[in-house]
C-alpha cells in the first residue's frame, strides 16, 4: 500500500512491479522465488484468449448481442523478449484497450500487436465484437399469472452448436418483492432459492436426449391479483476451446530470445451479461 | 494496514523461525516484550539500543501502543541520532517534544531501512526521501529541500520520481521561500528523460504550480511525445496540463465545438450538414429541443468550460454580452496549428488505454480541441469503458450525458449500447435513460421505445418510473412517435393496471405520478389532437387514488376544457363530480379543481356558464370553510377576482367586457403555477464543467476545479522566460556527482537569491570552493593527530638541515651555488631532466635577484595620516632577534608640507601607552616567546622627526605565530595615534632552506601521501615579455623557456621567502612547448624550521597561458595548504606591468 500511494498520488499500480518490490514476507513466496526462477530459465510464453460475451434477449428477440473479449499473456521469459502478435481478422474487432506495453504505432498501420511483454499474467488487450446475430443456447420464459399464483416454466436449450460442448450452464433470476413463495422443480439439474430471493438453476451441460426445463409456481403476496413486473434471467455458461467472437490468432513471432520459447495458445468464452426479460 | 501486516507476518514468521532464525530478525516479531525493553533501551551498548528499537518496531508492527516508552525519548533520541546517520534527526533533536515524538516515530519506522540518501540500493534511497517529505515540520523543510534536490538528480529513475513526488509534499507546508526553489525543481524533473519521472513531475507541477504554464513552454513537444510512455496516472494529469497550456497558448480551435462561442460564425458552420437538416425540422416543430437550443447549449457548455465559477455568476445576468466579447482572433485552426496537431496526435492513442480516466481524459481533449467531424473517434472508445466497473461506468455516463446533449449526432448509432442491464445499478440506469432519451431519433425511437415497454415492467419501480419520464422526453423530441407514447402511457394508467398495484407500495404511485406528468407534457405539445386521451383520463378519474396524480388531471381538464367537441360538454358533469367529492380530496387537488372551476368558467357560455358560477360558488363556500388555511386564502382570492360575476350578472354588457379583462389575471395565476415547475425541470442543470472533472460529476464546482486558462493568454515573452528554466535542466542534471557536498552547498546557497541566470556559476564555484575548504578542514583534523606523535622526529630532522642557516640570504646562496655548477652552459644537451640542471635555471638565477620585487602594501593612506605615507613590503632578510620573527620593510615618506614628529608603530594594546615604548623595547626572546599565541610586534626605534618629503625606512619584525588574519596596529604619529593595519603574508612565514636537488628529491619522498598537497592555476605572466621579445629580436626556443623560468621564479620570489633549488627542462623540448618544465623552491617554517617543499610544474604552450601545478610537501599540513593557497593566488594574478 505504501508502494502504491504516495501522499494520495498512485506510484506504483503495476501488480507485477509490486511484487517485485515488495517480496510477501512469508515463506510461501520463498518457494515461490525459487520456483519462478527455475522457469525463467525454460523460458515458454502461453498467450491464452478468453471472451466474455455480452447479450441481451427479450422475449425471444435478440436485442443487443456483442462480445467483450481479453486476450491475456501469461509470460515468463528471460531477457527482453520483443513479442509480435498478429490477427488473422482483425477487422472484426470493433474496439480495442490495450496494455502500456503495447506500442500504438504499429497497431495503427497494420494492427499488429507489438509488445515487450512484462514477467507473469496480464491482460494484453481487451476488444469489443459487435453485430453478432446469434447466441449459442436459448432460455425461454413463460409466466402465467391467475388469481394470486403464477405459473413459471422456463426452457433451456442450444440454439446453434459452437462446435465444442458448453459447460456449467446456470440460469440465475431475481424473485419479484411481491412473491411470498416459490415452488420450482427442473427436470434437469437443481434448482436452489436463496434467502435474497435469487433463484439459480444450475444445469451444467445440456443433455442430448431432453430439453431442460424448470417449472413450478410462485405464490404472490396477499391482496395481488397478477405479477405484475417481469423478472430478467440471467444466464452463465462456459465454452473452453473455442471463442464465440470468431477472433483468430494470426501468428506471434518472438525476438531477442535466448532459448527457443513454448507458446501455448487456448481459447475460452463465458457468459457476460446474457440477460432474458420475460 | 499495520495491523492486519503485522498479524500475517506474525503467522508466517511463527512458522518460519523455526528455518530462518539464523540471520533475520524475524524472532523478533515472535514475542517482542519478552524481553524488557526500557533498560536496553537505557544500554550504553549500540547493539542493545537496536535490538530494543526493533523489539519496539516489531510491537507497532503487531499494532500494540507503543506510547509508554515515550517517556524515554530524550535518552533514547541521543543514542538514535548518533546511530543514525540523518542530517534530519540531527538538526530536529533539540526542538520541541512534538518535533521529538514525531522524530522518534519516524525513526521507529525507518530505523531498519534509513541509513543515508547516499545509500547505493536506491530504493533505499527513495524510501529515505519518502520518510523526509513524509515530515510535516516547517525545521526542516529546507533539509528536505537539499535532500530532494539531489534526489532529483540521482541516477536511478525510482529515486528521481520519488524526489518529484515529494515535491507537493514540501509545497504543503506553505513555506514562502521555497516556493521558487520547488518549481525550479519541478522544471527540472519535467526535462527528465524517464517517462516515469516526467510523470510525477507532472503531478508535482499541477498541485504546485498549475499555473505556471511558461514552465511547459519549451518541453511542450517533447512532452507531448514522451505521453504515450508515462505511467497512466501521469498521463491523466500531463494531458490535462498540456491541454490549458495550449489552449493559454494558442486559443481555441476554429473547427471544434468551443467555436460556437463566436455567434457570427455559427449558421455559416451549421449550413450544409445533415445534421443541420435535422435540426430545422426539430425547430419547427417543437422550439426547446431543436437544434438552435443545441446550439445555445453547446456555446454555453464551452462558456462554462472557460469560466470559473466565480466569473460565471458574475456573469450569469449578461452571458450574452459574454459571448460577443470573445471574438474571433482567440481562435485558432487545428489544423495550421502545430501545437494543437501534435497534442491531438500524441492523445489519439491514449483512447486505447487499459486505463479509463487516461481515456476519458484523452477524450475530453478530442472533445475540446478536435474538429467537429473528428469528434467521432472519441466515441467507441468512451462506449467501450461502459464495460468497467459501476463506479467508473457512473462517471463515464456522466460525462457522455453532456457530449450527447451538445452532440447527440455522436452517439446516435450507438443507442444499443446505452440499453439497460439488470445488473446495472440505479444511477447508472437513470443516466442512461437519460442520454437514450436525448439521442433518440426518428430512425431508432421505435426500438428504443420498445426497450422502455421492457423496462417499465422492471421490477425496480423507481426505474420505471424514471424511464416513464423518459418516454414523456423522448415523445416531446420527436413527435411522430408522440401517440405511441401515450397509449402506452395511459395504459399505465388504466384502471386495470392501477388496480392491481393499489395495494401495492408508494412505489407504484411514483409511477402514475411520472406517467401522468409525461401525459401532461406531451398533451401540451399539442393539446388539441390529444383530446381523447384528455376524455380517457377523466373517466379514470375515479380509479385513480394517487392525490398528486388527481390533482395533475383535474388541471389538465380545466386547462383544456374548451378543446375539441367532446371536452365542453363533459366539463360540467366532471366539475359536479368533484365539487361532490371536493371535502376528502388533498389539498392539492382542492387547489386544482378551485382553478379548474374557474377556468371553465371564464371559457363558458351561455347554459354552461350559470352551471359553472352556481358550481364554482358552491366549490368557493366549501373552501371558505376548508381547515387548510392555504385553501381558505385562496378561495378568498379567487372570489375577489370573480366578484363581478355575482354583483353583475345581469349585465351582459358589462359582463363581457369584465370577462375580458379578468381573463388574463386567474389564467395567468395557474400559468404561473404549473409553468414554473416545466420551466425548473429544464434548467436542472445549465452549468457545465470540463470533462472528466469531479465538478462534472457533482454539478457544482469542487474544491480545486479550475476552468480552462484565458484563450491566448500566455505571450512570447512568458514561454522565452520558460525556456531559461528549462534550458537549466540538462546541464545540472549532467553534473550529478555521487558526493552531495557540491550540490548541497550549492543549493542552499541559491536559496536566497533567485536568478536564473547567475545561479549556476555561483552553484558551481562556490560548490568547489567549499569542497576544498572541507577536505583542507578534514585533513587538518586527521593530521594533527598524526602530527602530534611525529613531533620528536620531525625536530630532530630539523635540527641536522640547520647547519645551513647561517648563509643567510637566499640571492648570494643562489649566486654560490651558480658558480659551484660544473656545466654552465649545456642547456640544449641535457640528458635527463630530473637530476641534470639546465643553464638556463642558472642564469634565470643571475637575473632573478635584480628582477625580484617584493610586493609593497599601504599600511597608510596620505588621505587618513594627515600627508604621513606608510608602505611596507615583507624582506627576505632573517630578523635579527630571533629566526621566528618575520622582518617586515616599512617606509614612511612625508607627503606633506609640514614636518611630522615622533613616528612609530606599536601593538594596538601596548600602544596605549607611550612611555612603555622604552621598557618594551629592548625585548628579548624569552619574553616574547612567553606570549604565545598572539601575534607580537617588536617596537621598532622612533622616528623623532620627518621633514617634509623625506623618506625613512625602518624594519619592523613581527611575530605572527601562523595568525592569518590582519594584525592590528597603532601607529603613533605627532601624539595622535592612527589604527593600521598589517597584513601577514604567509609567504613570508618561511625562511629559505638551501639544499640541493639530491637532498630535495630526497627530503621529497619523505614527505607523501597527506603531506603532499597539488593545486593548479594558471600562469600567465611570461607573456607579456615573450610578446615583448618578440617585438625586439627574434628570440629562440630557449629564450622562451628562459622567459617563463625567469618569470616565474621572481614572482615566486617575489612574493615568497624561498630558495629556489632547481630548475629542469624536459628533454624532448619542443618549439612551443612548455610541458614538464619545472622549477623546485625550499624553505622552511620560521616558528618550527619544519621544511617546506615546493615544486612548480608547468604545462602548455609556451606563447600561451600555462597551467601550473603546484605542489608543496610539509609536515604541517595546515600551514602547507595555506601557502599553497596564496602561491596558486599569487601566481594566478596578472603580472604587474612596470
Amino acid at each position: 500500500m505504501d508502494e502504491m500511494i504516495d501522499n494520495g498520488f498512485p506510484l506504483t499500480t503495476e501488480p507485477n512491479i509490486l511484487r517485485d518490490m515488495i517480496a510477501p514476507p512469508n515463506i510461501v513466496s520463498k518457494m515461490l522465488s525459487v520456483v519462478t526462477g527455475n522457469s525463467s530459465n525454460v523460458s515458454n510464453t502461453l498467450p491464452a484468449n478468453s471472451y466474455l460475451d455480452f447479450l441481451l434477449f427479450s422475449g425471444g428477440v435478440l436485442v443487443k448481442c456483442e462480445i467483450f473479449g481479453v486476450v491475456e499473456v501469461n509470460s515468463h521469459l528471460s531477457g527482453i523478449p520483443d513479442l509480435t502478435l498478429s490477427f488473422a481478422n482483425p477487422s472484426i474487432l470493433n474496439d480495442v484497450q490495450f496494455h502500456p506495453c503495447v506500442r500504438f504505432r504499429p497497431w495503427e498501420s497494420e494492427q499488429i500487436l507489438s509488445f515487450v511483454p512484462p514477467d507473469g499474467q496480464f491482460k494484453l488487450m481487451t476488444y469489443r465484437v459487435k453485430k453478432l446475430r446469434n447466441t449459442p443456447i436459448y432460455v425461454k420464459p413463460q409466466l402465467s399469472s391467475e388469481s394470486g399464483t403464477c405459473r413459471l416454466s422456463v426452457m433451456a436449450g442450444i440454439r446453434y452448436d459452437p462446435g465444442k460442448p458448453i459447460d456449467s450452464i446456470v440460469v440465475q433470476f431475481q424473485l419479484p418483492p411481491c412473491v411470498s413463495s416459490a415452488n420450482l422443480t427442473a427436470n434437469h439439474g437443481t434448482v436452489n432459492i436463496l434467502a435474497d430471493k435469487t433463484c439459480s438453476w444450475s444445469i451444467g451441460r445440456i443433455p442430448r436426449n431432453k430439453a431442460p426445463q424448470m417449472s413450478g409456481t410462485l405464490v404472490l403476496e396477499e391482496g395481488l391479483k397478477q405479477l405484475d413486473v417481469k423478472p430478467t434471467f440471467q444466464v452463465g455458461f462456459k465454452i473452453m476451446g473455442t471463442a464465440l467472437s470468431g477472433l483468430k490468432i494470426g501468428k506471434l513471432d518472438l525476438k531477442n530470445l535466448p532459448s527457443p520459447a513454448h507458446k501455448g495458445f487456448r481459447a475460452q468464452t463465458d457468459a457476460g451479461h446474457y440477460e432474458v426479460r420475460s | 494496514m499495520f495491523t492486519q501486516f503485522g498479524s500475517t507476518a506474525e503467522n508466517f514468521s511463527k512458522a518460519s523461525t523455526m528455518v530462518f532464525r539464523i540471520g533475520t530478525d524475524a524472532h523478533l516479531y515472535d514475542d517482542p516484550d519478552d524481553v524488557s525493553i526500557s533498560p536496553l533501551l537505557d544500554s550504553k551498548f549500540d547493539s542493545e539500543k537496536c535490538e530494543a528499537l526493533k523489539r519496539l518496531l516489531a510491537l507497532i508492527a503487531q499494532g500494540l501502543d507503543v506510547s509508554n516508552y515515550f517517556p524515554q525519548k530524550r535518552s533514547l533520541l541521543m543514542p538514535l541520532c548518533y546511530l543514525i546517520d540523518v542530517q534530519v534527526v540531527k538538526n530536529v533533536a533539540s526542538q520541541s517534544l512534538e518535533v521529538k515524538k514525531l522524530v522518534y516515530l519516524y525513526l521507529l519506522h525507518y530505523a531498519e531501512r534509513q541509513r543515508d540518501l547516499g545509500d547505493p540500493n536506491p530504493l533505499v534511497r527513495a524510501w529515505a526521501l519518502r520518510t523526509m517529505a513524509g515530515i510535516r515540520l516547517h525545521v526542516i523543510s529546507p533539509l528536505v529541500l537539499v535532500a530532494v534536490r539531489k534526489c532529483a538528480r540521482d541516477p536511478s529513475v525510482y529515486v528521481r520520481k520519488c524526489a518529484a513526488n515529494a515535491l507537493p509534499k514540501v509545497h504543503d507546508l506553505r513555506l514562502e521561500e521555497n516556493a521558487t526553489a520547488i518549481i525550479e525543481i519541478i522544471g527540472i524533473l519535467l526535462y527528465d528523460n524517464s517517462p516515469g519521472v516526467v510523470g510525477a513531475a507532472a503531478a508535482a507541477f499541477a498541485s504546485v504550480c498549475p499555473n505556471n504554464l511558461p514552465l511547459i513552454g519549451r518541453n511542450y513537444t517533447r512532452l507531448c511525445e514522451i505521453l504515450p510512455d508515462v505511467e497512466e496516472w501521469g498521463q491523466i494529469i500531463l494531458i490535462g496540463i498540456l491541454l490549458r497550456y495550449v489552449i493559454a497558448r494558442q486559443g481555441l480551435a476554429k473547427e471544434s465545438i468551443m467555436l460556437s462561442l463566436c455567434p457570427e460564425d455559427v449558421s455559416h458552420d451549421k449550413s450544409g450538414s445533415d445534421f443541420d437538416t435535422n435540426s430545422l425540422e426539430m425547430n419547427k416543430t417543437y422550439e426547446m429541443s431543436s437544434g438552435i437550443q443545441e446550439h445555445e447549449l453547446a456555446a454555453m457548455v464551452s462558456r462554462s468550460y472557460l469560466e470559473g465559477p466565480d466569473k460565471y455568476l458574475s456573469h450569469s445576468t449578461n452571458a450574452d454580452v459574454m459571448s460577443s466579447e470573445l471574438d474571433s482572433s482567440r481562435f485558432t485552426s487545428s489544423k495550421s496549428d502545430d501545437d494543437m496537431k501534435i497534442l491531438l496526435q500524441c492523445t489519439s492513442p491514449l483512447l486505447w488505454s487499459r486505463n479509463s480516466a487516461v481515456v476519458l481524459a484523452a477524450a475530453g481533449v478530442h472533445w475540446i480541441m478536435a474538429p467537429r467531424k473528428d469528434i467521432a473517434k472519441i466515441v467507441k472508445p468512451l462506449l467501450f469503458l461502459l464495460r468497467s466497473s459501476d463506479a467508473s461506468k457512473y462517471v463515464v455516463l456522466c460525462n457522455i450525458q453532456v457530449f450527447a446533449k451538445v452532440m447527440p449526432s455522436l452517439f446516435t448509432p450507438h443507442y444499443e449500447d446505452f440499453f439497460i442491464n439488470s445488473s446495472d445499478a440505479y444511477q447508472v440506469k437513470a443516466l442512461k435513460l437519460e442520454i437514450l432519451s436525448s439521442i433518440a431519433t426518428d430512425a431508432s425511437i421505435s426500438v428504443i421505445f420498445q426497450e422502455f415497454q421492457d423496462y417499465v415492467s422492471d421490477p425496480d419501480r423507481r426505474f420505471a418510473a424514471d424511464t416513464v419520464a423518459a418516454i414523456g422526453l423522448c415523445a416531446k423530441r420527436n413527435p411522430q412517435v408522440a401517440n405511441t407514447c401515450l397509449e402506452g402511457l395511459l395504459a399505465l394508467t388504466s384502471p386495470k393496471s392501477v388496480n392491481s398495484t393499489s395495494g401495492s407500495t408508494d412505489d407504484e404511485a411514483v409511477v402514475l405520478v411520472q406517467a401522468i406528468t409525461s401525459i401532461k407534457d406531451i398533451i401540451k405539445q399539442d393539446p388539441s389532437s390529444h383530446d381523447k386521451a384528455i376524455i380517457y383520463l377523466a373517466q379514470n378519474l375515479d380509479a385513480i387514488k394517487v392525490p398528486v396524480a388527481r390533482a395533475m388531471i383535474v388541471w389538465i381538464v380545466g386547462e383544456y376544457n374548451s378543446i375539441g367537441n367532446i371536452i365542453p360538454k363533459m366539463v360540467s358533469v366532471i366539475l359536479r363530480y368533484l365539487a361532490r367529492s371536493f371535502p376528502s380530496e388533498s389539498i392539492e387537488t382542492k387547489h386544482q379543481i378551485l382553478n379548474a372551476a374557474v377556468k371553465v368558467l371564464l371559457s363558458s357560455k351561455g347554459e354552461d356558464f350559470h352551471t359553472a358560477r352556481s358550481i364554482l360558488s358552491y366549490v368557493l363556500e366549501l373552501a371558505k370553510f376548508d381547515l387548510n388555511y392555504d385553501v381558505r386564502d385562496r378561495a378568498r382570492i379567487l372570489r375577489k377576482l370573480l366578484s363581478c360575476f355575482y354583483v353583475s350578472s345581469s349585465g351582459l354588457e358589462e359582463e363581457s367586457s369584465q370577462k375580458s379583462e379578468n381573463n388574463e389575471l386567474p389564467l395567468l395565476l395557474a400559468e404561473h403555477v404549473f409553468g414554473e415547475k416545466i420551466t425548473s425541470s429544464e434548467m436542472v442543470n445549465n452549468r457545465f464543467y470540463l470533462p472528466g472533472s469531479l465538478s462534472q460529476i457533482v454539478l457544482h464546482a469542487a474544491p480545486g476545479y479550475e476552468p480552462l486558462p484565458e484563450p491566448c493568454s500566455l505571450t512570447e515573452l512568458d514561454i522565452i522566460e520558460g525556456m531559461k528554466i528549462s534550458e537549466e535542466g540538462p546541464t545540472q542534471v549532467g553534473s550529478y556527482e555521487v558526493d552531495n557536498s557540491d550540490v548541497d552547498s550549492g543549493s542552499l546557497n541559491e536559496e536566497g537569491s533567485y536568478s536564473y541566470d547567475s545561479e549556476d556559476s555561483i552553484t558551481s564555484s562556490r560548490g568547489t570552493d567549499n569542497t576544498n575548504e572541507g577536505a583542507a578542514r578534514e585533513a587538518d583534523n586527521t593530521d594533527s593527530l598524526i602530527n602530534f606523535s611525529d613531533v620528536g622526529k620531525a625536530q630532530k630532522e630539523i635540527e641536522v638541515s640547520e647547519e645551513n642557516d647561517f648563509h643567510g640570504e637566499l640571492m648570494s646562496k643562489g649566486a654560490l651555488e651558480s658558480w659551484l655548477d660544473d656545466n654552465p652552459s649545456s642547456s640544449q644537451n641535457v640528458p635527463e631532466m630530473d637530476n641534470e640542471r639546465s643553464s638556463s635555471a642558472r642564469i634565470s638565477i643571475a637575473d632573478i635577484s635584480k628582477r625580484i620585487r617584493p610586493k609593497t602594501h599601504m599600511l597608510l593612506d596620505p588621505a587618513y595620516g594627515n600627508g604621513l605615507r606608510v608602505v611596507y613590503k615583507y624582506s627576505s632578510k632573517a630578523s635579527t632577534i630571533s629566526s621566528s620573527l618575520v622582518s617586515v620593510e616599512v617606509s614612511f615618506e612625508n607627503c606633506s608640507s609640514e614636518p611630522i614628529s615622533k613616528l612609530f608603530l606599536t601593538d594596538e594594546d601596548s600602544g596605549m601607552s607611550s612611555e612603555s615604548l622604552d621598557q618594551t623595547s629592548p625585548t628579548d626572546e624569552s619574553s616574547l616567546q612567553s606570549e604565545k599565541e598572539v601575534p607580537t610586534l617588536v617596537p621598532m626605534e622612533e622616528i623623532t622627526v620627518l621633514e617634509p618629503g623625506q623618506t625613512t625606512n625602518r624594519i619592523i619584525q613581527v611575530r605572527f605565530h601562523h595568525h592569518l588574519l590582519p594584525l592590528k596596529l597603532v601607529l603613533w604619529c605627532n601624539g595622535k595615534k592612527n589604527p593600521v593595519k598589517l597584513r601577514p603574508d604567509i609567504g613570508y612565514f618561511i625562511k629559505p632552506l638551501p639544499m640541493d636537488i639530491d637532498l630535495f628529491s630526497h627530503k621529497e619522498s619523505q614527505l607523501p601521501g597527506m603531506f603532499e598537497y597539488t593545486r593548479r592555476c594558471s600562469f600567465t605572466d611570461h607573456l607579456t615579455e615573450l610578446t615583448d621579445d618578440k617585438d625586439g629580436d627574434g628570440s629562440s626556443i630557449k629564450d622562451s623557456f628562459l622567459v617563463i623560468c625567469e618569470s616565474l621564479a621572481s614572482k615566486m620570489l617575489s612574493n615568497a621567502n624561498v630558495y629556489l633549488v632547481s630548475v629542469n627542462m624536459p628533454v624532448a623540448a619542443n618549439l612551443n612547448d612548455a610541458s614538464g618544465l619545472c622549477l623546485r623552491f625550499s624553505s622552511e617554517i620560521l616558528s618550527t624550521s619544519i621544511p617546506c617543499l615546493i615544486s612548480v610544474k608547468l604545462d602548455g604552450k609556451c606563447f600561451e597561458p600555462l597551467n601550473a601545478s603546484v605542489k608543496i610537501n610539509c609536515e604541517e599540513t595546515v600551514f602547507g595548504l595555506n601557502l599553497l593557497n596564496r602561491i596558486v593566488n599569487f601566481l594566478a594574478e596578472p603580472a604587474v606591468t612596470s
